[in-house]
Formats: structure tokens, sequence, C-alpha cells
């Protein structure tokens, strides 16, 4: 028995809550690791004051329109711009050179969030020259987020960190000439998004959709069980091109993925890494 | 749930708990049969040199895990910076970065109540010196699960804010001194 300030969430009320997920909703949580996604819903649960799984079940049953702050609650992480700057700097060192020489540069950033990355991998093309041939697709699972991302703005406590990373990746350049503060918050400049497409899409129900030289997807694998990591890790290495860059998050292994082989590493530290030939 | 997982050991500290963490894990007698979390707020850089900073230690095995590590007994396990951590009933850790907890990440109360979640066999934890109350419900919630606890007795911590925090909810089977945590932890591993 749980101790009573923590919800339980039995196996029944799981089960129940990945069939109303699939078969209403076509959402399928069943390969999200089970400690962060339980602790997830427990804190939905207190936060609106649902007094057990089965209430949720039942509100998730009977209020579709409920679903979409549900998906933002349940998904949502936290990120940050150039999150793991020495990650962006060998991105940049080691990663970037053999691409400068292509005339169109695809990126897909899976899992984009609140899209305080692809600003970074906005910044990091302008500096690099590169951005006026760069297409980059944005997507995430949850529609609030890119929302969000689209609007390229973020509270002014975050300026600090931010100014901080940007210097640590990129150094000598400045936030203040891409960002500028607004009505007490920070917005990032408009151009940064004119070659970004953002889209929703669900890593885990939906195919991949084109070939890219460079994909991203940072602190996403870490939601999922080592077998549907497998899966998606084969999704996003069917997604590059020969030669193109995987960049996954720092503490992110590929190593139990079978699509691993098919895979150099740049970067092991970093987590930089290219399609083989 | 794994079978033949080991006793999982968990210290959580923050603020004034280096010192007797470091202690710890040089003098703690190295057991196959035990697996040690240390989850200490802590800097989100430098990423690394925590591991170093801690000194050797007696024949342990330590490390940063990455998600999705395998938790094994011999073992000593350091929280990485800025990620939340986990344990799962399958035998390994999931890194997260969901909102800090308690302007924490790694959180301690994170971390102990994915012990309960996963009704990891045998566990048990201490509470060191820190300035706020991260690991305090946690503990409570292992403490009501049955899992052994400990909590430094406020008056020995350097900074009384997170024993007090946990003192206020519940009471341990110990309370100890920071130079009694080697002695703790091996009697929670033969209870």
């Amino acid at each position: 028995m749980l101790p009573e300030a923590l919800p339980e969430i039995s196996d029944t009320d799981l089960e129940q809550f990945f069939q109303i997920l699939l078969t209403q909703y076509g959402y399928d949580f069943r390969g999200y690791a089970p400690a962060s996604l339980k602790r997830r819903l427990g804190t939905v649960l207190r936060r609106y004051g649902l007094a057990d799984m089965q209430t949720l079940n039942q509100r998730l049953l009977s209020q579709s329109d409920y679903f979409e702050r549900f998906i933002n609650e349940i998904t949502v992480s936290t990120t940050e711009l150039f999150r793991d700057p020495s990650s962006w700097a060998a991105l940049r060192a080691q990663a970037m050179p053999p691409l400068l020489s292509l005339s169109q540069l695809r990126i897909w950033h899976a899992g984009c969030s609140t899209g305080e990355e692809v600003l970074s991998m906005a910044i990091l093309l302008h500096e690099m020259g590169l951005y006026s041939r760069s297409q980059i697709f944005a997507t995430d699972i949850d529609g609030y987020s890119l929302e969000q991302a689209q609007k390229a703005t973020y509270p002014l406590r975050y300026k600090a960190l931010y100014e901080q990373n940007l210097q640590a990746a990129l150094p000598g350049v400045s936030l203040s000439s891409y960002a500028k503060e607004v009505g007490g918050q920070l917005v990032f400049s408009p151009s940064l998004l004119s070659n970004v497409r953002f889209l929703r899409h669900n890593l885990v129900m939906d195919a991949a959709f084109g070939q890219f030289e460079l994909v991203l997807c940072r602190n996403v694998l870490i939601y999922f069980t080592p077998s549907l990591q497998d899966r998606v890790v084969t999704k996003l290495v069917d997604s590059l091109v020969t030669g193109g860059v995987l960049m996954i998050g720092t503490k992110e292994s590929l190593f139990w993925c079978t699509a691993a082989k098919r895979l150099l590493p740049i970067n092991d530290g970093e987590r930089l890494y290219r399609k083989r030939q | 749930m794994k079978t033949n997982l080991p006793f999982l050991w968990i210290v959580g500290g923050s603020a004034g708990s280096f010192t007797p963490v470091r202690h710890f894990v040089q003098q703690v007698p190295h057991r196959e049969s035990l697996a040690i979390v240390l989850c200490l707020h802590r800097m989100r850089s430098p990423r690394l040199g925590m591991v170093e900073a801690l000194g050797k230690t007696q024949g342990w095995r330590v490390m940063e895990p990455d998600d999705k590590t395998s938790i094994e007994g011999g073992a000593m396990y350091i929280a990485p910076a800025d990620y939340h951590i986990l344990v799962e009933g399958g035998g390994y850790f999931s890194l997260s970065v969901d909102e800090p907890v308690h302007f924490s990440r790694p959180s301690i109360d994170v971390l102990l109540e994915s012990v309960v979640r996963a009704h990891w066999p045998r566990a048990g934890a201490a509470l060191l010196s820190g300035a706020n109350r991260d690991g305090a419900f946690g503990l409570y919630l292992m403490h009501q699960a049955g899992y052994f606890t400990a909590v430094q007795e406020p008056t020995d911590a350097e900074i009384p804010t997170m024993p007090q925090a946990a003192l206020t909810l519940f009471e341990p089977q110990v309370r100890f001194k920071a130079s009694q945590l080697v002695q703790v932890c091996l009697q929670a591993l033969s209870l």
C-alpha cells in the first residue's frame, strides 16, 4: 500500500489509461519509462485535485477537450537556449564542417518542446553563414509547446542563463544580436524562424517524413523504455542521409540500439554521431 | 520486477553535506550486495569532476550514470548535474529533465518517490545537511512504505533546514551524526 500522500497508480489503472489514449486519441504511451510517467501522472492528479487514476481515466474518456491540456502536462519538459554549451560548440567545430559545402541543409529537430533549442540551432546557422540555405523542421507531440515555440518569447528571468550559455557555446556572440527585452519578456528576432516550419508529430506513432543532413533529438529518448528507444532511434537514423549528423542529449545512450551500428561517433562524450556510408 | 536486485542505499544532501558525503564515500567498505546512489544538490556546471572530487573509495565502481544504466551491486552512482534521476523496477535508472523540484535538479524527492513507486525490494535512505526542504517528503514516503530511513541530527548538520524538514513529518529509524553515516548504511544493509 502506498502512502496516503502518494496517489497509487496500479498496473490495472495504467493499462486502462494506455487503452483510452490509444483507442480514443491515437496516442501510444505504453513505451514510456514507467518511473517518470507515474510521477507525472501523480503530479497531474494533485494539480487538478483528482482523487485517483480512475477519476483521471474517466475524465479522459468523457472530456475530449481536456486531452490537449493533459498532453501538455504529461509531456512538456524543460529546455533552454544552448543547454549543454560544449555540445553545441562540438557540433559547430566537429560535426558541421563536412556539411558546409552543401547547397541545402535540411534539419529535423525532433521533440523541439518550447523551441529554445530550435533558436539555438538558428543562431548557430546564422553565425556560420548557413541559415539562408537551411530548412528546419521542428516537431513536437504537444500543441501548446509548439504554440509557445512559434512565439519565440520567454520569461526575462532566463536572460542571464541564456547569455551565459551562448557565450560558452559561441564565444563572442552577444544575445542582444538576436533577442531584445519587450514588455518584461525576452523576444527573439522573427528572422530566426523564417526558415523554420513547426509541425505536430508523434515520434512514437508517426512515420518519418523526410531525409535530413542533421537530426537533433535531445532529452526525448530518456522518457522512453529501452525497447521504444530502439524503435525511435531507428526512425531517426533512417531519416538521415549518408554522412548526416545525429545529436542526442548528453546523458542519453545508444549502446543497446540496433541502429547504433549504422552510426560512427564524431564526439561520443557530446553525443554526436555521423551516419555511416 | 527483475530479481536479484541489490540493496539500494541512497544518500541525499545539499549545502553542508559535501564533507560528510566525501568521508562516507572514502570509508564505506565495498559490498557486492549494495548499490549506493548519491543524490546531491550541485551546480549545473561543471558537468564533470564530481567523481574525482569525492576521492578514492574502498574498491567501488563509481560513475555518473547515463539514462537506462543498469543498477548493479558494488557500484556507487552519483546523480548527474541538471537531471532528475529515478529508479525503474526493471533494475535501471531513468533520467528526466522535468521541472526542478524545490529549485533542485536532481531532486532527492523525485528519486525517493521513484524507489517507492518501483517497489524496489530492499532500500534505505539517509538525509543530510541542506538549506531547503527537498528530500523530506520523499523520505517520508519511503518511511511510510516500510523502508529504512535515517536523518542527520539537525544540531550536527551544518545547515539544519533539510533534516529538520524531514523530522517535522515523521520520526525515522535512526538519527545520526555525520561521522556515523557509514555505520548507519551497514546497519540498514544488515536488517
